[in-house]
């Protein structure tokens, strides 16, 4: 297989999606969201809190919720990106030609599956950087001790649960792009695919205590209950993506 | 040698028979028109040669590669011309980034990509917009750059799907006189799709007639013309009253039929050889004017309602 090939399609997936001011933008505006409220949280309680102890319940209390929560604002744009790769790509009637190039099932999907990644990967890192050093900023600028959100826990969850979720993401679109022909249907599938990152989200919330604070060992459970899910849910549709792609429906459905 | 070889190739789309136990052959190098109306199947033959469509039956080999068991191999040396070309140009890209990326994904030599570009957007008078957005570029501009992506790789074998359709007739011309040139320099084979009959007459060695896709003739383009369309056609243009030249025509009892225009009449004459003389004499008689007696050349278009006609009854 050349990657060489799989690269350009990727490549020239995400310069025509640059050109687009509306996309490029509209993309980090979304992203954006997740750092802009933790920073706005982080910055509320920094400024306002009484004591030390006070910053460190708040934000023990937070964690497990904000850290999902990015996730989930960044694996956004990759749902918006892969349902445009192929069902984006028949729309506009440009498929067709790009399927009658010597391009491979396997080099086409690589691509189109890396235009998704790339750009998804950077988003969400970023996202993770802004808010991390923004909110260790905030806090040693009031003069507390540095706290980072997402916290360690949190890292982890979105280092290993995003890139999984994002690989889903893309192999659920190509899975669907033979049975749906319009890229708001394709949306629609994705935007249910992201709820996979509440369970992470709301799991912790059922330990909460009387006082605010969360058991951290409910955590680390609906962390890996998560990483699991989006594991099995990349395994599967991963392997059915590639298995049961078919040029044939692609072009016939229109 | 056959550049394209089709062996009861058939395509069902659930009940509807889309193309029918279709065997062809087209010889190397030929301009070869496939004709028939909307709906026939004549698109679908196109995606099923360039293998975005798999047969349910059937197959055919492209050059020496088989559609179904070498779809990669067919890919590299054919060049896709898909109906409705000019939506399906890149919009958000510039006319020379759409072939640059094109050129890429057929494995053109790097080093060649510019000149390639250059040589076809020059050709097809768009060598000025090539720094344009490919959207903003009209209808007939993107379709000849979609015709410069099917020729960027140099294919064997050209998979044209109605080329001129959205073209202007000086833009048409030119595409036809390519198609003649590069049949002629690199002996290239045309699979070309149309219900333009005018322009399949002026550029296809062979033509095959399709309908409900079945194929109901092939053969070279000059050969069915004659033996299809047996009856003489002649024209007199003539001064003086073209309904008197009709009834002194229509008197002669080896006229078949006569039809009247502005300045002349078309007569159907049979056994022209023994005949004509004595319709000319017999008009110059009555003072009628001759300018011209010639011999109408049968067009496609005769022949295609004849078979057509033909299938349906």
């Amino acid at each position: 297989m050349g990657l060489n090939k799989s690269m350009l399609v990727a490549k020239t997936d995400l310069k025509m999606a640059m050109k687009v001011n509306y996309v490029k933008y509209g993309l980090v505006a979304t992203v954006a969201i997740g750092p802009i409220m933790i920073l706005a949280t982080v910055g509320l309680i920094a400024f306002t809190a009484t004591g030390a102890d006070e910053i460190q319940l708040i934000m023990q209390m937070m964690a497990p919720m904000l850290s999902p929560m990015l996730g989930l604002i960044a694996i956004i744009p990759a749902s918006l990106i892969a349902a445009n790769a192929l069902v984006g790509e028949r729309e506009q009637n440009t498929l067709e030609p790009l399927l009658a190039t010597p391009l491979t099932d396997r080099e086409l999907l690589t691509g189109k599956v890396l235009s998704s990644f790339i750009p998804s990967m950077a988003l969400l890192l970023g996202s993770i950087v802004v808010s991390a050093l923004g909110s260790a900023s905030l806090l040693m600028m009031a003069g507390w001790e540095p706290y980072m959100l997402p916290d360690l826990q949190g890292l982890f969850l979105l280092l290993t649960a995003g890139p999984l979720m994002i690989l889903a993401m893309n192999s659920i679109m190509i899975l669907i792009s033979g049975r749906v022909s319009r890229v708001y249907e394709a949306y629609q599938v994705s935007g249910a695919s992201v709820m996979v990152f509440m369970i992470p989200m709301l799991l912790p919330l059922m330990t909460m205590g009387g006082d605010g604070s969360i058991d951290p060992a409910s955590v680390l459970f609906s962390n890996i209950i998560t990483i699991l899910i989006a594991a099995v849910l990349f395994v599967i549709t991963w392997a059915l993506a590639f298995s049961r792609f078919n040029r044939d429906r692609m072009v016939s459905l229109v | 040698m056959d550049e394209v070889t089709i062996t009861d190739l058939t395509k069902n789309f659930g009940k509807l028979v889309a193309v029918d136990h279709m065997n062809l052959n087209i010889p190397a190098g030929t301009i070869f028109g496939l004709l028939g109306p909307n709906g026939a199947g004549k698109s679908t033959t196109t995606r099923l040669l360039s293998t975005l469509l798999r047969p349910t039956e059937g197959t055919a080999v492209v050059s020496e590669f088989d559609i179904i068991k070498s779809p990669v191999q067919v890919r590299e040396i054919t060049g896709v011309l898909p109906e409705e070309s000019n939506h399906t140009i890149y919009p958000s890209l510039s006319a020379y980034e759409n072939l640059e990326y094109f050129a890429r994904l057929y494995d053109v030599p790097e080093e060649d990509i510019p000149e390639r570009i250059e040589e076809l957007l020059t050709f097809m008078d768009l060598w000025e917009r090539k720094d344009d957005k490919a959207g903003e570029l009209s209808t007939g501009n993107r379709q000849r750059l979609a015709l410069c992506r099917a020729l960027l790789h140099r294919p064997k074998v050209l998979l044209l799907d109605e080329p001129t359709s959205a073209l202007d007739p000086i833009a048409a011309k030119r595409v036809r006189e390519l198609i003649l040139g590069l049949s002629k320099e690199y002996k290239q084979t045309f699979f070309i799709n149309s219900h333009n009959l005018p322009e399949v007459q002026r550029v296809c060695d062979q033509i095959a007639i399709i309908d409900e896709g079945k194929i109901l003739l092939h053969g070279p383009t000059q050969e069915l013309r004659s033996k299809l369309l047996a009856k003489q056609e002649f024209r007199i243009r003539l001064v003086g009253d073209i309904a008197t030249a009709s009834s002194i025509a229509k008197s002669m009892n080896f006229v078949e039929e006569v039809k009247e225009e502005v300045d002349s009449i078309l007569v159907t004459i049979e056994d022209p050889t023994e005949n004509n003389s004595s319709l000319m004499r017999e008009l110059l008689s009555s003072g009628i004017k001759i300018v011209e007696f010639a011999e109408e050349e049968a067009s496609l278009e005769d022949l295609y309602l004849e078979v057509i006609k033909g299938g349906d009854a």
